[in-house]
């Protein structure tokens, strides 16, 4: 042992993967998976002291940086760095070609979904969803029935978390297309990645993620009111189109990505109270006088976003935000009302949407999912608690869940009573044994579990991030990959097809 | 540019430009206060009332305490009931970075924030104990650093501009409240023209940094009335009043400019009153018409500039009128325009 306590050993010698799940480098003890054995080899070589040095110059950089997030429950009102785990999660070049063309017909279908539900309501009608389970959706808001935005478009971005099967199959476990976060954190850890390991990167084909923001930015700008029907967009320095991102502001939990989007977008970053309404147009607060805005990237919910269509008592939001968006002066990304596609009771249904909106197969496959609307599911989950996950339908952030197998009995009789009195309000899956990855804790490799959040832009066309943000459950034994419940990232890094 | 966005870069610079100054002043005040000549059990007095902290100081660390180092400098440089320490001020400066963070340059966030992370420190603790001078030297250098940054990587347009407002003229309202402490501390005007007080002469030139310039421009001994003038109204002195009060101006001219008004501002109108006031008046009879009027006169209209810039700029309270051929609808969304004044006030706080 060196006096740092790190032996100067290959970086991966004393690692062993977690029996009974698929670990994302090694097949067994000391046998790297064909595709990873490159990348296995460059790590290996910086040794344990070497790569602990730069896993603290990684975290230096994070705390100057200010990348950080803020934590509500924080005495000091805190801001925190979001925890970083130096060994990137990798995915060959092949596994991702499925991913991608998995991602895009998942978020078509979940847009064709809401297009559909807003207006003829195909699907219902034909009863390939209960339509009770739809229309008595929290998320659905039956009052924009016959609004469609600008080119039909619901969802400009989702955020698909994915995870992986103890068989190594990527599993869609939630969707996310109301306002998913952590783009940022991609960003932010590539740059890092790219500081502290530059020789790993060097033999490498990793694929870049800096295109996020132009890509997203030019798909707001070609959602525009009336963008569609005027073909190419102009570009922005000169466009008449005016997009900022909404904020709810500093004390936000993901306040630095809004400001970080905004940034790199080259657009302002405004709070509600910068925003007002005249004569159904949205107009910005600016020191030459109030500007016209034509696109809403906005990271405030729906019930916070316009007093008067959604809650009068409330002085958040921007009144008459609805009524201009209903009247078709301004696009909101994501749109309103998204909230009935990523209901957890909806979920299920999704490969049957796929099925019957786009005639094709799912080409992801998805967890497994208890309908406790149904009789007999609830009565499964009822008997199977101790087994099972329970996820609130619209809850996220890893708030209001169950985790049956390492719950309490108290935790247990809570949600049975829950259970009970909600059935709609729930849904139950089998716990999946999450793939696992080495990770760096304290002072030796040790698997841990992930999952993966992709992230999909659709304006014109669809386009997904290669990669994604890797959240990575940093205590041992964890399933729960949340920020606010303890979780890391990790850098995601999509191979290049291989150059021969 | 947002409205919102302009004020918090206004007050950017104004913080960091008040933590410099205060660094300036207790570095200053220490080394004057180590010569003779001094009146030793009211030493930290004029720096506490300059920077308005007069009753606070009194209540919280005690009327009898000025004449302690410990205490002063412990006051004027952590204290964080105190809002114009160094800790107070660069903690806000480092928030409404944070909220510009979209604004600004990354190098400069990263400066600030890596200051930041300094000062609440272990490192800077030691170097805050064993060698102070070099302490406040670093702070200073840091918002030198940071100025600096800013002007090398920032657009030159309108949010810098801000900033540079912000700093100017925290800058003149910080020289005229010296002026006006030192002046008082001397016993009011008929000592004015005293030529045996030349070291409390000095010392003021100290504490606005202006002993350097003061020699270059004039090559003679300090008097009063040389001083006075001096930093009331040197042309190219960076820390006179007359030089912040020409720059802010040109600073609005170029935000005027930007944001087409058709007509001058309350703002532009009130600083350029002042500014043709400052250079016509002669010396002699701004102190025969009493210095500490004139002193009042310059911090008053710094305050009613920036009241004019709220109105102006910075959280105007009426758009402006809709167009015409929105009129007829405009009855229909009355209501929905009266509430968010109200919903602005309530968040801007926050």
């Amino acid at each position: 042992m060196t006096i740092s306590g790190v032996p100067k050993l290959p970086l991966f010698a004393d690692y062993r993967p977690l029996p009974g799940t698929y670990d994302e480098f090694f097949e067994a003890p000391g046998q790297p998976r064909s595709n990873m054995t490159q990348v296995l080899r460059a790590l290996d070589k910086l040794g344990q002291r070497e790569f602990q040095k730069r896993q603290e110059l990684a975290n230096s950089a994070f705390l100057n940086a200010g990348v950080t997030f803020s934590v509500y429950n924080d005495e000091r009102g805190g801001e925190r760095v979001f925890p970083f785990d130096l060994i990137p999660r990798v995915i060959s070049a092949e596994e991702w070609d499925q991913v991608e063309r998995g991602l895009a017909q998942r978020v078509m279908a979940l847009n064709l979904f809401l297009r559909d539900v807003y207006g003829p309501q195909k699907i219902l009608a034909e009863d390939i969803l209960p339509q009770r389970l739809v229309l008595g959706s929290s998320g659905y808001l039956e009052r924009l029935r016959g609004v469609t935005p600008p080119g039909g478009v619901y969802i400009h971005v989702a955020g698909i978390d994915l995870i992986r099967s103890p068989s190594g199959e990527f599993l869609v476990l939630e969707d996310n297309v109301r306002t998913p976060s952590g783009v940022s954190y991609v960003l932010e850890n590539r740059g890092v990645m790219k500081r502290a390991l530059p020789s790993v990167f060097k033999k490498l084909n990793v694929r870049s993620v800096d295109d996020y923001p132009s890509v997203l930015r030019d798909t707001l700008l070609e959602s525009a009111p009336g963008g569609s029907a005027k073909g190419s967009i102009p570009p922005p320095h000169d466009s008449p189109v005016r997009a900022v991102v909404l904020t709810p502001g500093p004390f936000n939990s993901a306040y630095f990505e809004h400001s970080f989007l905004a940034g790199r977008m080259g657009c302002e970053l405004a709070y509600a109270s910068d925003l007002f309404v005249r004569d159904r147009k949205v107009y910005l607060k600016t020191t030459a006088g109030p500007q016209q805005i034509h696109v809403i990237y906005r990271r405030i919910d729906d019930a916070f976003l316009d007093p008067e269509f959604f809650r009068p008592d409330s002085l958040l939001g921007v009144a008459g935000l609805v009524s201009a968006y209903a009247a078709g002066n301004v696009t909101l990304a994501n749109a309103l009302g998204n909230g009935v596609a990523d209901d957890k009771a909806v979920y299920p249904y999704v490969p049957d949407m796929i099925r019957f909106y786009l005639s094709e197969e799912p080409i992801i496959g998805q967890v497994q999912t208890y309908n406790l609307s149904r009789k007999q599911d609830l009565e499964y989950a009822l008997g199977h608690l101790n087994e099972l996950v329970v996820k609130a339908v619209d809850g996220s952030g890893g708030y209001g869940m169950l985790m049956g197998p390492t719950a309490s009995e108290s935790e247990i009789a809570e949600f049975r009573a829950k259970l009970e009195a909600n059935p709609r309000g729930y849904i139950a899956q089998p716990r999946v044994e999450l793939s696992a990855a080495p990770t760096w804790c304290d002072t030796e490799l040790a698997p841990r579990r992930l999952d993966l959040r992709p992230f999909v832009l659709t304006g014109k066309k669809t386009w997904v991030l290669p990669g994604g943000l890797s959240r990575v459950a940093l205590e041992e034994n964890s399933y729960v990959v949340n920020s606010s419940q303890g979780g890391g990232s990790k850098d995601t890094w999509v191979l290049g097809a291989s150059r021969t | 540019m947002i409205s919102r966005v302009a004020d918090s870069c206004f007050w950017l610079f104004r913080y960091i430009e008040r933590a410099e100054s205060c660094a300036r002043l207790a570095a200053t005040n220490h080394l004057i206060m180590l010569d003779a000549e001094h009146d030793r059990t009211e030493r930290w007095k004029p720096v506490i009332v300059v920077l308005g902290e007069q009753a606070r100081f009194e209540e919280l660390i005690g009327k009898d305490r000025y004449h302690d180092d410990d205490d002063a400098e412990e006051y004027l440089t952590w204290n964080q009931e105190n809002p114009v320490s160094i800790r107070s001020s660069l903690y806000w400066a480092r928030e409404n970075a944070r909220q510009l963070r979209e604004v600004i340059s990354r190098e400069m966030w990263e400066t600030l924030n890596t200051a930041w992370q300094w000062l609440t420190s272990k490192a800077a603790q030691r170097e805050y104990r064993s060698d102070r001078s070099q302490f406040y030297r670093r702070i200073r250098s840091l918002c030198a650093e940071f100025g600096g940054i800013s002007d090398s990587t920032m657009l030159h347009e309108e949010p810098l501009d801000f900033m540079l407002l912000g700093m100017v003229l925290e800058r003149a309202n910080q020289t005229a409240r010296l002026m006006d402490v030192k002046h008082h501390r001397l016993g009011g005007r008929e000592t004015l023209e005293t030529p045996w007080q030349s070291a409390q002469w000095v010392s003021q030139l100290k504490l606005c940094a202006a002993e350097e310039s003061f020699l270059k421009r004039h090559r003679a001994a300090p008097t009063g009335r040389r001083v006075a003038e001096f930093l009331l109204r040197d042309p190219s002195f960076p820390r006179s009043v007359l030089h912040c009060f020409e720059r802010a101006e040109q600073l609005l001219r170029r935000i005027e400019a930007a944001t087409a008004r058709v007509a001058a501002t309350d703002s532009l109108q009130c600083l350029q009153a002042m500014i043709a006031h400052l250079r016509q008046a002669k010396i002699t009879d701004v102190l025969h018409a009493g210095l500490h009027e004139e002193l009042t006169r310059v911090i008053e209209t710094g305050a009613l500039v920036c009241d004019h810039l709220q109105r102006d700029f910075l959280n105007p309270v009426d758009a402006p009128e809709p167009e015409p051929e929105a009129l007829s609808q405009l009855q229909r969304q009355t209501q929905t325009q009266s509430a968010s004044p109200s919903s602005e006030q309530s968040q801007s706080q926050g």
